[in-house]
């Protein structure tokens, strides 16, 4: 185990974007990683039995953490966004660990990973605790701190209406006024 | 420079509830990514954008306060999201270059 106490830095920033597609036949979500805007196999394509549309094309950026002492390289391209609970499910864990945190001027955020993929091979925690020590290494801590948690604490993803922090409609004259919700 | 020096000295009209602090630079971008990727901890950070998430990049990258030019209309929910995690908010009429021109004149940089 390594005896550097780590102090990270992003790396490898790759700015694209998060393409969100669902199966308007058994309501599956898939979601990956584009440097592309215009997506190559078209808004919608049938894969077997399949039938995919694309419902959000947010921009947002990929990278790595990198120790600055030790040159330890962790890769983070399993992370697809951060999302913000909104507190729209009083019972949601995120939320009772949010109200539980915000006593403290924690602040939570819940780490996602590509989907459907990453309902089995979840980010491991020990990347998600990287990630908060990144974070909090990079704010005057002593004010207030964040604390990156897993989004399997979300029981059904298709209640949660949470915000990803990624930009959408960018290509619009008018600022979007809403998000639709994704799940 | 606080954020009540400037407050003060450009008529910055604040939006939020929260406690002033020092402000370290200026981050000028429309893109949470981006904000997200090289923002600094104590940046005043210039936006058009409005939406509430805005609120939660802020948050995430510590910047002393968010800026919105070019007198955009905020919605409530983004300043009572900001109120609640006590992250300023603060509005001008002016747009950005104009803006950016006066900080430059106050002594804040890019930091």
């Amino acid at each position: 185990m390594s005896e550097c106490q780590h102090q990270w830095e992003m790396t490898n920033i790759q700015f694209g974007f998060v393409v969100f597609e669902k199966c308007f036949h058994c309501n599956g979500l898939r979601t990956y990683f584009s440097v592309e805007d215009t997506p190559i196999l078209g808004d919608k394509y049938r894969e077997g039995d399949c039938f995919w549309s694309r419902v959000e094309n947010a921009q947002s950026f990929r990278f790595n953490l990198q120790c600055t002492k030790c040159n330890h390289l962790e890769k983070l391209d399993d992370l697809m966004g951060l999302l913000h609970c909104t507190g729209c499910l009083p019972d949601c864990e995120v939320e009772i660990l949010r109200k539980k945190y915000e006593a403290e001027r924690t602040w939570i955020l819940v780490a996602f990973g590509f989907l459907p993929q990453a309902k089995t091979r979840p980010i491991p925690a020990y990347k998600l605790d990287i990630l908060t020590d990144y974070f909090n290494q990079r704010r005057d801590a002593s004010r207030s701190r964040i604390k990156i948690v897993p989004f399997n604490l979300i029981e059904d993803l298709s209640l949660c209406r949470g915000d990803f922090i990624h930009d959408v409609g960018m290509l619009s004259l008018e600022p979007p006024k809403g998000r639709k919700p994704l799940f | 420079m606080t954020t009540q020096d400037l407050i003060e000295k450009i008529g910055l009209k604040p939006l939020s509830k929260f406690e002033h602090r020092k402000v370290n630079g200026v981050f000028v971008s429309d893109m949470l990514s981006d904000v997200m990727a090289s923002a600094k901890s104590g940046n005043l950070w210039l936006t058009v954008q409005t939406h509430k998430s805005i609120v939660p990049a802020a948050n995430l990258v510590d910047v002393s306060a968010i800026l919105i030019t070019g007198g955009k209309e905020v919605p409530q929910e983004t300043v009572d999201l900001a109120s609640k995690y006590s992250i300023a908010i603060l509005s001008t009429e002016l747009p950005t270059f104009e803006l950016v021109g006066k900080l430059y004149g106050l002594g804040l940089g890019s930091k």
